[in-house]
């Protein structure tokens, strides 16, 4: 990252504004503090010479004349003037001409610019007093403020001199930290830029620091995981899809083709049209079906759902299927302990239980059994599909509900591998589990329903 | 696919149907053709519209039959069927519609459809279940139904060939009723999982043609006649005749 962006990045703008309010912070306070010292040395001078003409009241001409000759600038009190006026009017002692006219009130007045310096003349900002003596006269005392003064500008001096590295420490620690904040935002950018670009692979860097940004990141890094895992999911069921398609439309291509290409009678051109439409027909199921998985996830609605009996829904699926099996030499068992109050979509249940039915038949060989199962167990809905045909392997179990998954033993057995992948949709929109176990010999379909499963409203009847 | 007219088959005595006008508001030029040439071949005039606006005149123009696509233009075909509704006009709608969920059946049948088709679908299909909606008079109060030599008891549930009694399992019953409600109308598969079954998907197996199969032998144990009849690729008919 360059220098320029480091000043436009976020945190570094946070670190410019936060030095800001810290700078007008302590010049706040800087400025009360130095109102606060100057305002008290003011009152400290003035209070010393109120007190000092007090003290002077009772005392007659001769012993203020006494009192005020010695060095002025040697006295503790450090009056810079003194001036008397007697009872006539006239000054007795002291400089006329520097007196101001202030009232006679024994308080502390400040003037800007009214004590001459002894040494070039220059006027300097001073306090006066003027009291009333007990003898009559009126005593003036001053001073020269010059040193609050001087005291005030080395206090604003000091403050400013302390002010201008506080801010610029502030700065430089806050670009520290931008920096270092643009730097991880900048990897990850460039992880981002680099997903965006195609590199799925990639992942956002996680340092082992628990931030917020690492928190952050390591749940996008969960989230490219599942995308990438559902886009290898739909890559294969779209090159599977593209296989299942691809054959049929090549078979009744090549049988058309064959036909017009032999010159053939209206008989057999008919056959090989047939042939043709049966595969197209083969086609045509596979995407009804695909087409219905989709129509099953976005359509079944909470709202949709009422009470119904599962068992009394595996009883018609079964009185549906019994004569397919009759006529296959399958023998049907069911067994339903009714009812099974159930919350859903009774078409849609109907559809699950067909799909696990129609497998059980199709892979069950003459003389087996199929059996359906309905009940409670441990106060929730079970259901039970199974059969005595070839069985699922243990290594396929996890692989069946896959989409278009076709296990190793299906062999020619029609079908196009979507049934358990609607069944199980359809048994996860009702909150229900489906798995397969070994029903030695055969395969043994468990539909239970889990916590999540729409609670029945214990009102009303099952249908 | 242009198919042929149904063969091997004579046309049903009790056929008040035939040359009954079908409007067809569907705007894919292809599938409405494809629709077109299928139900002219079974004797019907059919007349094209395209959009909501066009298709909702010529429905007041008095057609036997709607077949309207739900995704006109941008525009919800069910909304003609609710104005046609709505100024009392009853003729029965078939709809079709590429919206395959399962709210969308129930919002096509709520608005006033008859009958819903789900894209892609066998042309046959669509043409059956026209004639379905053609024939649909029959009167569900009746006791007593009669085709050919088959006679069916409804309070009894007994029925009766040539005069003697036929021993049906109830399912066989339900299916028999069916297709006596019906005389020599074309039923499709998916029609009798839906109506007799009330399965509304295709199974995959070969389950229908059994239970018919079934219902075949114990009407006919001999195999000397043909009560019901499997018309090829779409599904099958009660003879009328025999």
């Amino acid at each position: 990252m360059r220098i320029s962006e480091v000043f436009k990045a976020q945190p570094f703008r946070l670190a410019l504004a936060f030095a800001v309010a810290v700078s007008v912070a302590t010049t706040a306070a800087f400025a009360f503090i130095y109102l606060q010292v100057s305002s008290a040395e003011f009152q400290r001078v003035g209070a010393m010479l109120v007190e000092e003409a007090a003290a002077s009241q009772g005392d007659t001409e001769a012993e203020l004349r006494r009192g005020f000759e010695l060095p002025l600038t040697r006295d503790i009190r450090r009056l810079d003037f003194a001036a008397l006026i007697d009872v006539e009017g006239r000054v007795a002692f002291g400089k006329a001409a520097s007196i101001p006219s202030i009232p006679v009130d024994g308080k502390a007045h400040f003037f800007p610019d009214q004590l001459a310096r002894t040494e070039d003349g220059a006027r300097e900002p001073a306090v006066f007093v003027a009291r009333r003596l007990t003898e009559g006269g009126t005593l003036v005392l001053g001073r020269n403020l010059r040193e609050v003064y001087i005291l005030q500008e080395t206090l604003l001096r000091t403050l400013a001199i302390a002010l201008l590295p506080t801010a610029l420490l502030i700065l430089l620690i806050g670009a520290i930290i931008a920096r270092r904040a643009s730097h991880r935002f900048e990897r990850v950018h460039g992880a981002i830029v680099r997903i965006m670009n195609g590199e799925l692979d990639s992942r956002l860097p996680v340092s082992n620091k628990d931030g917020d940004i690492d928190r952050v990141a390591h749940a996008v890094n969960l989230m490219l995981d599942e995308i990438a895992r559902l886009l290898e999911q739909l890559k294969s069921a779209g090159d599977t899809i593209a296989h299942d398609l691809r054959t049929p439309l090549a078979v009744a291509r090549a049988k058309i083709e064959r036909a017009l290409n032999n010159e053939t009678g209206i008989e057999q051109l008919r056959e090989a049209m047939e042939a043709a439409l049966a595969q197209i027909e083969k086609a045509s199921v596979t995407i009804s079906a695909i087409l219905r998985i989709s129509a099953v996830e976005n359509g079944a609605r909470e709202t949709r759902f009422r009470d119904f009996d599962l068992a009394a829904i595996c009883e018609q699926v079964f009185d549906f299927y019994e004569p397919l099996a009759e006529s296959k030499g399958v023998m049907m068992i069911a067994d339903t302990a009714k009812p099974v109050p159930v919350r859903g979509d009774q078409d849609l249940m109907r559809e699950a239980l067909s799909n696990l039915i129609d497998n059980a038949i199709k892979f069950t060989p003459a003389g087996g059994s199929v059996r359906i199962g309905a009940r409670m167990t441990e106060g929730r809905p079970f259901v039970l599909v199974s059969d005595t045909g070839v069985g699922v392997p243990p290594q396929e179990r996890a692989k069946i509900f896959d989409r278009f998954y076709r296990g190793e033993r299906s062999g020619q057995t029609p079908g196009h591998g979507l049934g358990l992948s609607i069944a199980e949709t359809i048994a996860n929109l009702h909150g229900f589990k489906l798995t397969v176990e070994d029903n030695n010999p055969g395969a043994r379909f468990e539909l239970r329903a889990t916590s999540s499963a729409p609670a029945v409203r214990l009102a009303r009847e099952p249908a | 696919m242009i198919n042929p007219p149904f063969d091997s088959v004579s046309n049903p005595t009790m056929d008040t149907s035939a040359g009954a006008p079908v409007l067809v508001v569907e705007d894919e030029r292809d599938l409405a053709e494809e629709i077109r040439l299928e139900l002219q071949a079974s004797g019907h005039p059919v007349q094209l519209s395209e959009t909501v606006d066009e298709g909702l005149r010529a429905a007041r123009s008095g057609p036997a039959v709607l077949v309207i696509d739900r995704m006109l233009q941008g525009q919800d075909g069910l909304s003609i069927i609710e104005a046609l509704r709505a100024e009392g006009n009853a003729t029965p709608a078939l709809v079709i519609s590429a919206l395959s969920s399962v709210d969308d059946r129930i919002t096509g049948l709520k608005a006033g459809g008859d009958d819903y088709l789900v894209k892609p679908f066998d042309i046959r299909e669509l043409s059956a279940r026209v004639e379905a909606l053609l024939r649909r008079r029959g009167d569900a109060r009746l006791t007593r139904l009669q085709v050919g030599l088959l006679e069916m008891d409804l309070v009894e549930r007994t029925v009766q060939c040539e005069g003697k009694p036929v021993d049906l399992l109830p399912r066989e019953f339900t299916l028999l009723e069916y297709f006596m409600r019906r005389p020599g109308q074309v039923v499709t598969r998916a029609m009798l999982l839906e109506d007799v079954w009330n399965f509304k998907f295709m199974a995959q197996t070969n389950v229908v043609d059994v239970q018919i199969g079934n219902l075949r032998r114990k009407l006919d144990p001999a195999g000397a006649r043909r009560f019901v009849v499997n018309i090829r690729a779409v599904g099958f008919k009660l003879n009328a005749d025999q």
